[in-house]
């Protein structure tokens, strides 16, 4: 099981690339752990998570080839 | 009078007063319009640790980004009586006293046209994913923070 992480804004500076992909997270509560051994300045962060571009609100189980995007807060206007 | 298809909304670089001025001026033939609510964000230079912003550098997650205006158009369509509706976001540089958001709508008679657009311009800052790098004059970086006023 594999699926597709983009990232944006701070995130971006924090983990050096806008897309990556990422294997063995059942759901977005296991992602989150698992980024935070890859990247620990990422636990600094509050971001939410968008699985295939809908933002969700609690832990959310993934499926093969699910695009999920780090998205930071947002700042645009 | 909702708009089905999904409409471009970023543009590259600054939104100009000609683009803004050109937007207006299309309107004169829609004669039932009464009102227009135009409302400009502008990036300001701010001093943060005494650096100056003197740009704005934008990204967004485009594709979902456009299927955020596109849900923020039709709600107010749905709640506000509009004519019309345009909304442009800048995406790229936009250096400070330039303009980076335009949202303009219009109705018969005032009220619709200036809740929508103040509802628009809320929704956007807090809905949207677009972020904003402030870079300062001696070329560092931070991420912008959005106020809630």
């Amino acid at each position: 099981m594999e699926i597709n992480i983009l990232t944006f804004g701070h995130i971006t500076d924090i983990t050096s690339k806008a897309e990556f992909r990422i294997s063995e997270v059942k759901d977005t509560d296991e992602l989150r752990i698992k980024l935070s051994e890859l990247f620990s300045a990422i636990r600094s962060i509050k971001y939410s998570i968008a699985v295939n571009k809908k933002v969700i609100q609690s832990n959310t189980v993934l499926t093969n080839d699910d695009t999920v995007a780090l998205l930071p807060p947002f700042s645009g206007g | 009078m909702a708009e089905k298809k999904i409409k471009k909304t970023f543009i590259e670089g600054t939104i100009t007063p000609e683009f803004i001025g050109d937007s207006i001026a299309k309107h004169s033939t829609k004669m039932d319009i009464g009102a227009h609510s135009i409302f400009l964000g502008q990036v300001r230079n701010d001093v943060i640790n005494g650096k100056e912003v003197k740009a704005i550098e934008y990204t967004a997650y485009i594709e979902m980004a456009e299927e955020k205006f596109h849900e923020i158009r039709e709600a107010a369509f749905g709640k506000y009586s509009l004519t019309c509706m345009h909304i442009y976001h800048s995406i790229g540089k936009v250096n400070a006293g330039e303009i980076s958001l335009f949202v303009f709508t219009s109705s018969a008679h005032r009220k619709d046209a200036i809740k929508a657009c103040e509802e628009i311009v809320e929704r956007i800052k807090s809905e949207v994913p677009v972020w904003g790098k402030e870079i300062f004059d001696d070329e560092s970086h931070q991420w912008k923070v959005n106020k809630d006023h």
